[in-house]
């Protein structure tokens, strides 16, 4: 019974020409947007291979030098490019991906690529997560506006229901139907998507982003699945096509352009960032205090690299520094970071009465390009960052500077820089990602209940006439 | 016209959605404000920030002169190496335009101030400012938003039936039988809609600035009256190209759902993917150089620079125990070795990457060249670059920004240089004499110039649209 | 089968139906008369449901129908005045559709072409797209729909208006036959001659309101026109 309905349903849609069209449309902006997705991610790959495996190569081929002058020239650590960033680039655009890890300080990332990009980046980036959660509900909205609306109008609705059918499978038939349509579009879409990712994966990253790729479309499915039901339900309570498309382009606008700016503005308002002012003066203050309090206490002043420290020290006053930062940075960019994860919480919560915001959320964090995962790369770039500087501190300690006034003199062999191991990030898996995006998963789930509810009670209540 | 009005405004739908454009266009201007306020301020910290650490430099180093403070190698305010360093940096700011609150822009995404050292440009000159990038990815809500995006559907829902209302209802045909041209009545019709429409579009915003300029939350700057209008202009360009789209739609006679559903194609081709496709193609047209390559080359030339100053940094530090080596004597100052080997590395590190970020300059410049010759593709494009323009917060004042602080560091450096070179130690009079940033705003001729390219690049497609539209009200069908 | 017991319907002060009692049992032919806005088609949308009474209740074959709207549909088949079929498909692929609906299993091709035969529509039209057909060939793959549902009771709108003499004469023809089968027919029209010469029985309807209730003995011996004429004018 469904199928049939279902069927007559695609039939129809097929033979008016709809289809072609808004699917024909979409199908090739979702395929320009894979392309230039893959060509750029493959670019950037390559180079950051080469780039960090100059990087370490540079290092182990040193001359001797003291080891100081060594962290502090330091190393860069390149983010790997996400094997995902092809279809959902996520918030890459704004953050970096090279971060600098020097001595004494930790770093942020250097450049991102928005300080390069033109004025029209603020509309966005041609991607297939962008089209898929801005024109997805709008060609959902077009293939199904009039679905029970114009039936009703051209009286069609009122003949089927004299047939003697449940109008709840009426909607679950009209709703297989554009769920189909809408598959039209997805699956070869995710077949050139999973092609892509593919061809752009590492070695052994292949399966995981396979893994990834499933869960990131199972959850646009739910997502148009939210938007199929809501159409139709929307397309059962309105008296005419007329209102039914109105009201529904009004929800699709609201939702898709209005409400992620309108809630960003309010999470902006409500719990703000510290200036870079705020936080610099907090962290430094923070450090100094901690500094202070350990010089005080090992070498009984707080007058740095004077006549209090003799020089043979200078390995033991440099470790000592380095050590008592690690835990004060890791409290101020703690702070700072989690308070971004809760702001994005909220967001993702709000996906209930928006769900571009949760979809948005779960799509990067399947992509492998949401905060989450570039917090685990700074923080694995400031524990290498810490591996080295603590290796160069303890060759300090063991051969402390000798002559008089020839600080700095000490040159360390190259066996020392061959015992820093190269940089290795791995990205996290994607039951990892899955687990971290049970949250916008839940809210999607919730989304498509709260929408298959509303849609059977306004079928079951509608008017035939 | 006046009937229009009348039976106009009997038409609850036109209130609703000019209600609805007011409230609007109120959320988005106390937004903008708000933001921009905010903005201000942090950059007013940052200047007192600035201006309290010289202050407190300068004590510092009336002390050690008398006599009652010993200098630190780190915190010593009479070593020009380390005044030109990262200890005596100070802040070049971008400070907001007087229309910033109108269109926020990329302000959140270019940095607005930039921490001037003696040190390579690629070291200081980087986004600073920290925000979640989640906001950075949705933008912002502010009137320009609202305009380009927002303003043509509310055109579109009390304009799209303009003809195929009357037809449909069959008072075209009594109307047209009076002495009366089709061309009178549509422009009749429009005239009203854009009152009810553009009155609070450029009315309201233009009020409240002036309020908040008499309150003193905005800049003032020159000629910012001259820009409003331009502003005014632009906006009226911006809508006038929909307006005209609507009538040359409904010129072809076709249904009012007909209408509705072209217009609301146009809108999602010109606003929504039309500027995302030209943003692609101009980056991929005149693409950004690699900034890891950058990285990396700047790494590389730092070990080289090292590499040559060996002897220098592998030096020592005589003050320890000796604190007096730190002491000016006879306007001369000792220099530690260190110190001079990394103002070295820095010279040598900046010459040699001026080149290449020359080209990145460059490069920038070009995408904005060529976004401003294709943008013409897409009216929404060039209506949010003209309002980010005026509104000061645009890629090309940006680009000032960033010469403005290059030739900062020039003098800078200018200042710094001869004195490392001679050791000459500072005195307080010094600090008078140290560089400061100061801003040089846009010439108000090159914004209006610009402005004008803008108004006329919107105005051409209207031409079109409208001569397209009187040719086939030629053939109009009245029944 | 089709049962209405003071039948109430009303649309804010305005009455479209008072108290209307109607029982046509298997095998009846009941036309309703009645001016433009009587009553008659008020009386249709009750029995199937489209609107909700205000008062009394209505029943096919013993099922209420307002407390079970799709069981009481199983017993019934609705031709309405305009019959709309979707456009694009043709003639066969609408009535293979629709028929499969009211009987929840697929009707074979050969089944559907007798069907087709039944109803008068010629087997080159039927795979044609139904946009092309006219007012009575869609009305012909309607009624085709109701006979594979082979429903104990007929509601029909208004079924002759727009048909020629010679297609309101074999309409006239299908209801007899489905009468000698036993289904009861209820049938709303203003086409007198066909009342006449189909009904089994007549009623007509003045504002709402049943004001004769004619057995086919009265019908054969009463001026039908003189007596409608006579309450439209009062």
């Amino acid at each position: 019974m469904l199928l049939r309905i279902a069927k007559r349903e695609f039939v129809e849609r097929l033979r008016d020409g709809r289809l072609h069209w808004a699917v024909g449309l979409v199908l090739v902006l979702l395929m320009t947007a894979l392309f230039v997705g893959y060509s750029h991610q493959s670019e950037a790959r390559a180079e950051q291979q080469v780039a960090q495996a100059s990087e370490y190569r540079d290092w182990l081929r040193q001359d001797r030098r003291h080891p100081h002058d060594a962290a502090h020239q330091g190393m860069h650590a390149f983010k790997p490019g996400a094997a995902m960033a092809i279809v959902d680039p996520g918030i890459n655009p704004y953050i970096g991906s090279t971060i600098w890890l020097q001595a004494h300080r930790q770093s942020e990332v250097k450049f991102n690529p928005a300080q390069d990009a033109t004025g029209l980046q603020r509309f966005g980036n041609l991607s297939v997560g962008w089209i898929l959660q801005v024109l997805g509900p709008l060609l959902v909205i077009v293939l199904g506006f009039n679905a029970f609306a114009g039936e009703r109008e051209q009286g069609i609705l009122r003949q089927t229901l004299s047939l003697g059918i449940s109008p709840v499978r009426l909607l679950l038939g009209k709703a297989a139907a554009l769920l189909a349509c809408v598959g039209v579009l997805l699956i070869p879409a995710a077949l050139a998507a999973a092609f892509a990712v593919t061809l752009g994966a590492g070695e052994g990253e292949r399966m995981d982003a396979l893994l990834r790729l499933s869960a990131w479309a199972a959850g646009y499915v739910l997502y148009l699945g939210i938007f199929v039901f809501l159409v139709l339900g929307v397309s059962a309570a309105s008296s005419t096509s007329r209102m039914a498309i109105t009201l529904l382009l009004a929800l699709w606008i609201g939702q898709t352009v209005m409400a992620p700016r309108m809630l960003s503005e309010a999470s902006r308002a409500l719990s703000p960032t510290p200036t870079r002012l705020q936080f610099n003066q907090a962290l430094n203050a923070d450090l100094k205090a901690t500094s202070d309090r350990m010089w005080q206490q090992t070498f009984g002043t707080t007058e740095r690299w004077g006549k209090d420290v003799p020089l043979s020290k200078w390995g033991v006053a440099l470790q000592m520094d380095d050590q008592s930062s690690y835990p004060v940075y890791d409290r101020h960019f703690g702070r700072l970071w989690d308070t971004w994860e809760g702001q994005q919480r909220l967001q993702e919560w709000s996906g209930l009465a928006f769900p571009i915001l949760a979809m948005r959320a779960y799509s990067m964090g399947m992509a492998g390009t949401d905060f989450a995962h570039h917090r685990t790369f700074s923080t694995a770039a400031e524990a290498y960052r810490r591996r080295i500087q603590d290796l160069m501190s303890a060759d300090l300690v063991k051969n402390a500077d000798t002559g008089g006034e020839r600080h700095f003199s000490y040159q360390a062999s190259p066996d020392l820089w061959a015992s820093v191991p190269p940089f290795s990030y791995r990205a996290p898996s994607a039951s990892w990602a899955l687990g971290h995006q049970a949250r916008s998963l839940l809210v999607l789930l919730a989304g498509l209940s709260l929408s298959a509810l509303f849609a059977t009670f306004t079928t079951s209540r509608q008017r035939a006439l | 016209m006046r009937q229009e009005f009348k039976l106009l405004s009997a038409e609850r739908s036109l209130w609703a959605v000019g209600l609805m454009f007011l409230l609007l266009i109120g959320y988005a201007v106390a937004n903008g404000l708000a933001q921009t306020a905010t903005r201000d301020r942090a950059q007013a910290a940052v200047w007192e920030a600035d201006q309290s650490t010289r202050a407190a430099q300068r004590a510092r180093l009336e002390a050690i002169r008398a006599g009652l403070a010993t200098p630190l190698p780190f915190d010593n305010p009479a070593d020009p190496s380390g005044m030109a360093g990262n200890y005596g940096g100070h802040h070049a700011v971008l400070p907001s335009a007087a229309l910033g609150p109108v269109a926020l822009g990329q302000s959140d995404l270019f940095p607005s101030q930039f921490r001037v050292t003696n040190q390579s440009r690629v070291g200081f000159m980087n986004p600073s400012d920290i925000e979640n990038p989640w906001h950075l990815l949705s933008g912002h809500f502010d009137l320009a938003f609202v305009l380009v995006y927002l303003m043509p559907l509310l055109i579109f829902a009390v304009s799209y039936n303009l003809l195929s209302a009357e037809r449909e209802s069959g008072t075209l045909r009594l109307l047209l039988s009076q002495p009366l041209r089709l061309r009178t009545l549509l422009a009749g019709k429009l005239s009203v809609r854009a009152v009810v429409l553009l009155g609070p579009a450029v009315l309201l915003p233009v009020g409240v600035l002036l309020l908040a300029r008499q309150a003193g939350l905005t800049g003032t700057g020159t000629a910012a009256g001259t820009t409003t209008m331009w502003w005014a202009f632009l906006v009226a360009a911006y809508a006038l190209f929909w307006f005209a789209l609507v009538v040359a739609v409904n010129a072809f006679g076709a249904s009012s759902a007909t209408n509705a559903m072209v217009l609301v194609i146009a809108w999602v081709l010109l606003v929504l993917v039309a500027p995302v496709l030209l943003n692609l193609a101009v980056t991929q047209v005149v693409p950004t150089p690699s900034r890891t390559e950058l990285a990396t080359r700047t790494r590389v030339l730092t070990a080289e620079a090292m590499k040559r100053h060996a002897d220098l940094l592998a030096t020592d530090y005589e003050h320890v125990g000796r604190g007096a080596a730190l002491l000016p004597q006879d306007g001369k100052i000792n220099i530690s070795a260190r110190a001079l080997g990394n103002y070295a590395i820095q010279r040598e590190l900046d010459d040699a990457l001026r080149p290449q970020l020359e080209r990145f300059d460059r490069q920038q410049q070009h995408q904005q060249e060529l976004l401003g010759r294709v943008g013409m593709l897409s009216p929404a494009a060039v209506a949010f670059e003209g309002m980010t323009a005026l509104a000061g917060t645009g890629a090309r004042r940006h680009a000032r920004f960033v010469a403005q602080t290059v030739d900062f560091h020039k003098t800078w450096k200018g200042f710094f240089y001869p004195l490392i070179d001679n050791r000459t130690a500072l005195v307080p009079q010094d600090f008078d004499r140290v560089p400061a940033f100061s801003w040089q705003e846009e010439p108000p001729a090159l914004v209006h110039r610009a402005a004008a390219i803008a108004v006329f690049q919107l105005l051409m497609p209207s031409l079109l649209l409208f001569g397209l539209a009187a040719w086939r009200l030629r053939r109009l069908c009245v029944s | 089968m089709l049962q209405a017991t003071s039948l109430t319907k009303r649309y804010g002060t305005h009455t479209a139906l008072d108290r209307l009692d109607l029982d046509i049992r298997p095998g009846d032919i009941y036309c309703l008369l009645g001016a433009n806005g009587a009553g008659k088609t008020t009386t249709i949308n009750l029995f199937l449901n489209f609107i909700e009474p205000s008062e009394g209740t209505v029943a096919i074959n013993g099922v209420d129908v307002t407390r079970h709207p799709v069981a009481s549909k199983q017993f019934v088949a609705y031709i309405p005045e305009q019959v709309t079929l979707y456009g694009t498909l043709s003639g066969l692929e609408n009535l293979r559709f629709f028929a499969g609906l009211a009987l929840g299993v697929e009707l074979p091709r050969p089944r559907l072409l007798e069907l087709m035969t039944q109803v008068g529509l010629d087997h080159g039209a039927v795979d044609k797209r139904v946009s092309g057909y006219s007012k009575g060939m869609r009305q012909k793959v309607w009624i085709a729909v109701a006979l594979a549902k082979d429903a104990k009771a007929l509601l029909l709108d208004e079924p002759t208006s727009g048909l020629d003499p010679h297609a309101a004469d074999e309409f006239s023809g299908l209801l007899r036959r489905a009468a000698d089968r036993g289904v009861a027919v209820l049938t709303t029209t203003h086409d007198l001659f066909h009342a006449q010469h189909t009904a089994t029985r007549v009623g007509i309807m003045k504002r709402g309101v049943l004001v004769e209730n004619l057995d086919s003995e009265a019908i054969r011996k009463t001026d039908l026109q003189a007596l409608y004429l006579k309450h439209m004018r009062a």
